[in-house]
C-alpha cells in the first residue's frame, strides 16, 4: 500500500470503495453505466450499488429480468458499440446460465472479429463462502474465469484495492471480471475480518492490472494467496511469527494477467511456497502458481504445499464448510509442513 | 467526562421512521479517535433492524472518543460517540 501518498482521515469499507469508483467513473463518463439483479433499488444484495439509483437513476443503474444470459449479452453488444457497461452475477455461481455469452462472446469477440471490435465492460461478480449459503452460492471459481484467454480478471482484497483495481476495470478497453468476496465487503449481517477496511484517498487512483502486493514481509516461506485469504494469511503470519518463522505474504490482486515475477523473487528469496485458495483444489489457481514457479524457478524450490477446497461441493452445514474452506491453522499446518 | 462545553455529541439524528425496534448496532467505523472530519461526513454506519444507516459528524472538528465501537448495541439517543468542534 506504498503508493499512498496523502494523508487520509477516512477509511472506507470495500463496498464503499467500489461504489466511490463507480461513481466517480459514471460522473466523469456518460457511457458508463450499471445492471443487474437488484442493482437499482435495492443497492446490490451486497451493497456494491449502495447510493448509485439515487445519483444516476433508472437509466443508468438498471434493474434487469432475471436471466443473466440476456442482460449480459446485452452489456457485451452495448461495449462492443463504444459504451462502458457493467454487468452484475449476483453470485459467480450463477455464470453457467450465461456462459455462451461469458466464455465465447465476452471473451472472443475483439479475436473474432479480427481486432474491428472491442468489449470495454467489466463483470462484477459476487464470490465466496464462510456464512453456510450451500453449494451453489457460496463459490469462488477464479480459476473458472482466470482459464479462458480474453478476459482479464481481478480479485481485490481490501477498500484500497477495490477502489484502485475498479477505476482501473472500468477504463480498460478489455473485458475484466471483477470478483469481489462478500465476506470482505462489510455488511452487517456479514461481518468482515478486521483489514478489509482501510484508508482510502478521496481521489481517484488506479492499481494496474499484473500486480501483486507483497502485505507482509518474511524470510522463510511465500504464502501467495487473494481475497478473503489474504486476512487468513496475515493472521496466520502473525501466528507464526510467534514459533519463529517469518513468512512473506503476497496478494495477487489480478490473476489475470499474473504477476509472476512478484511470485518468483519472493520464492528465490524464502526458497518455500504456499498456496492458499478459496477455490476447488484441481485445475485451479493452487496449480497454476505452483507450475509458474517451477516453470520460471525451479531450482528456487525446495519445497510447496497447497491449501485449498478438496474436490467437493460446498457444504450448507456449518461445521462441514468450516472444515472444507481452508482456514488460519490450516494455512500455519502448511507453513510448518516447509518448515 | 469533565462536561467540557466544546464536547458535542454524535448520535444518529433521525431514527428510521419505520423501524419498531429502539435498538441499533454499531456496524463500521469510518473515522479514528484523532481524525479531523468536517460537518455532514459519514463517521459510522449503524443497523437498525435490518436497515443501514449512516452517522454523520454534526460539526467540523476531531472525533475525540468513540463511545460505541464495532459490533456494540446501542438505543435511540444514546451518545455514540464525541467531537469537538473546530
Amino acid at each position: 500500500m506504498s503508493q499512498q501518498t496523502q494523508r487520509v482521515e477516512r477509511e472506507l469499507t470495500m463496498s464503499r470503495a467500489m461504489v466511490e469508483a463507480i461513481a466517480t467513473e459514471m460522473r466523469d463518463d456518460d457511457e458508463v453505466f450499471y445492471m443487474g439483479e437488484d442493482v437499482a433499488d435495492y443497492g446490490g444484495i451486497f451493497d456494491s450499488t449502495e447510493g448509485l439509483r439515487e445519483e444516476f437513476g433508472y437509466d443508468r443503474v438498471m434493474d434487469v429480468p432475471i436471466s443473466e444470459t440476456a442482460y449480459i449479452g446485452a452489456a457485451v453488444g452495448a461495449a462492443q458499440l463504444g459504451m462502458r457497461p457493467i454487468a452484475e452475477l449476483m453470485f459467480v455461481d450463477f455464470f453457467g446460465v450465461a456462459m455462451d455469452q461469458i466464455y465465447n462472446q465476452l471473451a472472443k469477440n475483439t479475436y473474432m472479429s479480427g481486432g474491428n471490435v472491442s468489449v470495454p465492460m467489466v463483470l462484477t461478480a459476487a464470490v465466496g463462502g464462510t456464512y453456510n449459503d450451500a453449494a451453489q452460492h457460496s463459490q469462488t471459481l477464479y480459476g473458472t474465469f482466470a482459464h479462458v484467454p480474453g478476459m482479464k480478471v481481478v480479485v481485490p482484497s481490501t477498500a484500497y484495492e477495490a477502489k484502485g483495481l475498479m477505476h482501473n476495470a472500468i477504463r480498460d478497453d478489455d473485458p475484466v471480471v471483477y470478483m469481489f468476496h462478500k465476506r470482505l465487503m462489510g455488511i452487517g449481517w456479514l461481518p468482515a475480518p478486521d483489514g478489509p477496511k482501510t484508508p482510502v484517498p478521496e481521489t481517484d487512483y488506479t492499481i494496474p492490472f499484473g500486480s501483486a502486493d507483497v502485505k507482509r514481509e518474511g524470510d522463510d516461506v511465500t504464502v501467495v494467496t487473494l481475497g478473503l485469504h489474504v486476512h487468513r494469511a496475515l493472521e496466520a503470519a502473525e501466528n507464526l511469527a510467534d514459533g519463529g518463522v517469518s513468512a512473506e505474504v503476497v496478494d495477487l490482486r489480478s490473476l489475470v494477467p499474473l504477476d509472476t515475477d512478484t511470485i518468483v523473487e519472493s520464492v528465490e528469496k524464502t526458497g518455500n511456497l504456499v498456496v492458499v485458495d478459496e477455490d476447488y483444489r484441481s485445475f485451479g489457481v493452487t496449480g497454476e502458481v505452483v507450475a509458474s514457479v517451477a516453470d520460471e524457478a525451479l531450482g528456487a524450490l525446495d519445497s510447496v504445499e497447497r491449501v485449498a477446497v478438496p474436490d467437493v461441493p460446498i457444504p450448507y452445514s456449518r461445521p462441514l464448510e468450516n472444515e472444507v474452506v481452508p482456514d488460519v491453522d490450516d494455512i500455519e499446518a502448511a507453513v510448518e509442513r516447509t518448515q | 467526562m469533565s462536561g467540557d462545553d466544546d464536547r458535542v455529541a454524535v448520535t444518529l439524528a433521525e431514527w428510521p421512521d419505520d423501524a419498531d425496534s429502539d435498538e441499533g448496532v454499531v456496524v463500521n467505523w469510518f473515522v479514528r479517535e484523532g481524525a479531523t472530519v468536517e460537518a455532514s461526513q459519514s463517521l459510522c454506519e449503524v443497523q437498525i433492524e435490518k436497515v443501514s444507516v449512516d452517522v454523520l459528524a454534526p460539526v467540523d472538528g476531531t472525533l475525540v472518543e468513540v463511545v460505541r465501537g464495532e459490533d456494540d448495541e446501542f438505543e435511540r439517543g444514546d451518545t455514540l460517540a464525541w467531537m469537538e468542534e473546530e
